[in-house]
C-alpha cells in the first residue's frame, strides 16, 4: 500500500496542518450560503411535491422501530471487517515484557526492604531501572511519528490508559532513578523511600498495559476486560522475580539464602496464577477465545505455556541440573513471559478478524445477556465536559502548546538528521 | 433546468415535530456562539453506488489513491474499508457467491464445459430473486457521542469540535495508533506512510465557510444528507415512516432516535437508514465508546491486582525470612 505513493500534501508542508490565505480578506466563498445553505438545493427533497418523506413517526415508535431492527435475526454471511487490528508491531509486547519485568522489581526492592535484606533491595531497584530504561526508545520507535514522542505529555488524561501509562513510566523512572541515586550516594533512607514510591507507581505500570488492551474494541481483549489486568501483572511479577533473581545470583547471592527462596516462591505463585487466570479467561469467553487458540497466537501461546511449565517443572524436580534449576527455572519464566506478550497482541490481531466474535459482542450488549458479551454496566466514565489538565485554563494552555511545539521541534530536527 | 430557490426543507414545512433531544455535549475543544451540532444522515435506500462521495473526499481532502483491486474475493468493492486514506467508503452489501462455483482463469482459454462439470445445478430462479439484493450503503466516520477515538487519544490530538464533530489535529497527532482498536465500528486508521491517525472531519474546513462536506455535496441522488442534527434526524424519521407505509417493514434508523441507554455510542452525528440486520452492513448491533465501558472496572481489577502482588512479594519474603531464623536456615 505504501510503495510509490505520492503523499506530497497540496497545501502545507508534513507535519504541519495545511494553511493558506485569501486573495481577498473577507471576500465571499463561492457557492456559500448562511448556515450551509448550499446544502438544500435538492431537486426532490426539500419539496413538498415528492413522496420522499411523510410525516415523521412519534419519538417512542421510531426507538421501538430501530430497536426491531437492530435486533432482527442476524444474516448468515457477516460483512466485516467491524474492527480494525492494532497497528503495533514487535516493539509493544517488547515494552510491556520490559516494563512488566521493570515493575515486577520494584515489587521485589520493597518486599526485600521490609525483610531487611538492604543489599538485595538496591540490586532489584538497580534491575528496575535497567529494564525501565529501554522502555521510552521501545514506544517511541513504535509511534507513527517517533519525533513526537513528547506530545504524550502535553495533557493529563486519566481517562486513556495510554495517557496515564506514559506518565507512569516517566514517574517511575524518575523515581527509580533518584532511589538508585540515593543508594549511590549512601543515602539509605531516601533510597528506601524513594523506592516504596518506586513500587507504587509499579503497581500502575505493570498493570495497565492491560487495562490498555481491554480498553479497546477487541472482542477478545474488550471481553477479557477484567482479568487481563490480573493476568498481565501476574506476568510481570513473575518475570520481575525471575529477573532480579538472576541478577542477584550473578551479584554473589548465595543459594538458598531467604531472598532467593522466597524470589523462587513469588515467582512461581505468579506463574501458576497467570496460568490459573488465563485459562479461567479462556473458558469464560467461549468463542470469542477462538482467536487465542489457531494460527500464530496459538503456537505463542503453547510456546509460553510449555515454556512456564518447563520452568515449574524444573523448579520441582530438580534433575542432573542440581542447584543450577533455580537458574534455567528463571530464564524459562523469562521466556515464557515475552512469548506471553507477543501471544497476546497476536491474538488481540486474530480477533480483530474474527467478524463472528465482533458481531456476537454487538449482540450480547443489544439483549443484555452475559453470554456473548457484557452489556456496559456498573460504574462508567459518562461522558462530560472535562478540561485537559487540571489547573488554571492559563497556564494548562501554556504548557500544551509549549509541549507540542518542542514536539514539532524535535521532529524536524530528528526527520532533517535522517535525510 | 433552474434550479429551485434555496429555501430550507425543514423550516418552510416543520411539521408537528416529535422532540428529538440531542446529548450533552462532550469536550468540546473549540467554541463559538450559536453553533449547533451537525450531522450526516445516509440514506442506503437511495444509494446507487456510483461512488462519488468517495472521489469528492479524496480529491477535497487531498487523500492518495488506494489502486483498483478487487479485494474481498467475489465482491466487487474495490475500496473494501474505511481507512486513512479513505474517509468515505461506499460498501457493497452483496451476498456473495459460494465458494463451490466454478472459479474461472482471467486469462487464456475458458473451459466452461469442463468447470461446470460436477457443478449442482444452478436454481436460476433463487439467483434471479436474490439479484436485487444488492444494496449500497455509503459508509463514514460516526462522529459518535461517546467517541472511543477521542476517549483513548493520549496526546489530545482528537478533539471535538463545536459543531460536535470529531476530528483529528495532524501537527499534534503523534501516530501511536490507541485510536485505531479503541474504534468500535473500525473507521479511523494509521497512515503507513504519513504515519498519523486520520479520519473523516466532516469536512470541518469547508464548513467554516459556509460550504457543505464534499461528499454530500457529490452526492448525485441525496442519499447523504447533511444539515443540523435535529432536523436531520427529523428527515430521517419522516423517511422511515414512508418506506414503511410502502411496505419496506425492515427499515430502522441506525444511530438516531433511540431510547435512552439504548443509543449506540451514545448516538451517532453520522447515522443511517437501513433496511437488514446491522451486521450486513459490517456495523454491531451495538456498540459504545470501549473506554467508557471498560476503563473503570478494568483499572479497579488491575490495580487491586497490582497491590495483591505487591503484597505477595513482601508475604513470600517475610515468610522465608521467618523460616530461615526458625530453622537456623
Amino acid at each position: 500500500m505504501s510503495d510509490g505513493r505520492d503523499t506530497t500534501p497540496a497545501l502545507g508542508t508534513h507535519g504541519r496542518p495545511a494553511s493558506w490565505r485569501r486573495a481577498r480578506e473577507g471576500a465571499p466563498v463561492a457557492g456559500a450560503r448562511s448556515r450551509w445553505g448550499d446544502a438544500i438545493w435538492s431537486f426532490i427533497y426539500g419539496r413538498e411535491d415528492t413522496s420522499y418523506r411523510a410525516a415523521p413517526l412519534p419519538a417512542g415508535e421510531l426507538a421501538a422501530v430501530n430497536r426491531a431492527g437492530r435486533s432482527a435475526p442476524p444474516p448468515e454471511q457477516l460483512a466485516g471487517p467491524f474492527v480494525k487490528p492494532p497497528v503495533w508491531t514487535w516493539e509493544v509486547p517488547l515494552y510491556f515484557w520490559f516494563g512488566g519485568i521493570a515493575s515486577g522489581a520494584s515489587f521485589v526492592a520493597l518486599a526485600c526492604d521490609v525483610a531487611g535484606d538492604r543489599r538485595s533491595a538496591r540490586i532489584a531497584r538497580g534491575v528496575a531501572l535497567g529494564t525501565v530504561a529501554p522502555a521510552p526508545l521501545l514506544l517511541m520507535a513504535d509511534l507513527g511519528r517517533p519525533g513526537r514522542f513528547l506530545n504524550m505529555l502535553r495533557i493529563f488524561k486519566p481517562r486513556s490508559p495510554m495517557n496515564l501509562g506514559a506518565w507512569s513510566l516517566v514517574a517511575f523512572s524518575a523515581l527509580d532513578a533518584a532511589a538508585v541515586g540515593a543508594d549511590l550516594l549512601g543515602v539509605r533512607r531516601a533510597g528506601r523511600g524513594l523506592g516504596a514510591a518506586t513500587a507504587v507507581v509499579g503497581g500502575y505500570l505493570g498493570s495497565y498495559t492491560g487495562v490498555l488492551l481491554a480498553t479497546t474494541a477487541i472482542p477478545l481483549w474488550a471481553r477479557s476486560r477484567l482479568l487481563l489486568g490480573p493476568i498481565f501483572v501476574s506476568t510481570a511479577t513473575a518475570t520481575g522475580a525471575a529477573a532480579t533473581r538472576l541478577a542477584l545470583v550473578a551479584a554473589g547471592l548465595e543459594r538458598g539464602h531467604p531472598t532467593d527462596r522466597a524470589l523462587g516462591t513469588l515467582a512461581d505463585g505468579a506463574m501458576v496464577t497467570e496460568l490459573a487466570l488465563s485459562t479461567l479467561n479462556e473458558r469464560r469467553l467461549r468463542h470469542a477465545a477462538a482467536a487465542m487458540r489457531g494460527g500464530r497466537a496459538g503456537a505463542l501461546f503453547a510456546l509460553a505455556r510449555g515454556a512456564v511449565g518447563a520452568g515449574l517443572l524444573l523448579r520441582r524436580a530438580r534433575g542432573p541440573l542440581g542447584p543450577r534449576a533455580d537458574d534455567a527455572a528463571s530464564v524459562l519464566f523469562l521466556a515464557g513471559g515475552l512469548a506471553f506478550r507477543y501471544a497476546w497482541l497476536e491474538a488481540g490481531v486474530a480477533s480483530a478478524h474474527d467478524d463472528e466474535a465482533a458481531a456476537r459482542m454487538g449482540r450480547g450488549r443489544l439483549t443484555a445477556e452475559d453470554e456473548h458479551g457484557a452489556g456496559p454496566r456498573g460504574a462508567r466514565l459518562r461522558s462530560r465536559e472535562r478540561p485537559p489538565l487540571r489547573g488554571a485554563p492559563g497556564p494548562r494552555r501554556a504548557w500544551s502548546e509549549a509541549v507540542r511545539r518542542a514536539s514539532l521541534a524535535v521532529e524536524r530536527l530528528t526527520t532533517s538528521r535522517a535525510a | 433546468m433552474t434550479r429551485p430557490e434555496a429555501s430550507h426543507p425543514v423550516e418552510g414545512t416543520r411539521l408537528a415535530a416529535p422532540s428529538f433531544t440531542t446529548t450533552v455535549p462532550t469536550e468540546i475543544a473549540v467554541r463559538r456562539d450559536g453553533a449547533e451540532r451537525m450531522g450526516f444522515f445516509t440514506d442506503t435506500t437511495v444509494c446507487i453506488g456510483c461512488k462519488a462521495c468517495e472521489v469528492a473526499c479524496k480529491q477535497w481532502n487531498d487523500l492518495p489513491a488506494d489502486g483498483s483491486q478487487f479485494r474481498k474475493g467475489g465482491s466487487y468493492d474495490h475500496t473494501g474499508e474505511l481507512n486513512a486514506s479513505t474517509w468515505r467508503h461506499v460498501r457493497f452489501v452483496e451476498l456473495l457467491e459460494p465458494a463451490s462455483l466454478p472459479r474461472l482463469p482471467a486469462h487464456g482459454e475458458l473451459d466452461l464445459v469442463g468447470a461446470a462439470a460436477g457443478m449442482a445445478e444452478v436454481d436460476v430462479a433463487a439467483a434471479v430473486a436474490r439479484m436485487d439484493d444488492w444494496i449500497f450503503m455509503s459508509d463514514v466516520c460516526k462522529h459518535c457521542t461517546n467517541a472511543g477515538c477521542l476517549d483513548a487519544c493520549p496526546t489530545g490530538a482528537l478533539i471535538r469540535t463545536e459543531l460536535e464533530t470529531v476530528i483529528v489535529q495532524p501537527d499534534v497527532c503523534n501516530g501511536c495508533g490507541y485510536c485505531v482498536p479503541a474504534c468500535p465500528f473500525g473507521v479511523i486508521d494509521r497512515d503507513p506512510v504519513d504515519g498519523r491517525a486520520a479520519k473523516c472531519t466532516l469536512c470541518y474546513d469547508r464548513l467554516q465557510d459556509g460550504l457543505e462536506p464534499a461528499c454530500a455535496k457529490s452526492c448525485p441522488t441525496d442519499s447523504i444528507q447533511f444539515g443540523p442534527y435535529d432536523e436531520l434526524v427529523e428527515v430521517a424519521a419522516g423517511r422511515v415512516a414512508e418506506l414503511r407505509r410502502r411496505g419496506v417493514e425492515g427499515a430502522y434508523l441506525y444511530g438516531a432516535g433511540d431510547d435512552p441507554g439504548h443509543e449506540l455510542a451514545g448516538g451517532l452525528g453520522a447515522f443511517f437508514l437501513l433496511t437488514e440486520p446491522p451486521e450486513r452492513y459490517g456495523l454491531p448491533a451495538a456498540a459504545d465508546s470501549p473506554i467508557q465501558e471498560n476503563v473503570v472496572p478494568a483499572t479497579i481489577a488491575a490495580v487491586g491486582a497490582g497491590l495483591a502482588a505487591a503484597a505477595a512479594a513482601t508475604a513470600a519474603f517475610l515468610h522465608a525470612a521467618r523460616r530461615a531464623r526458625r530453622g537456623g536456615r
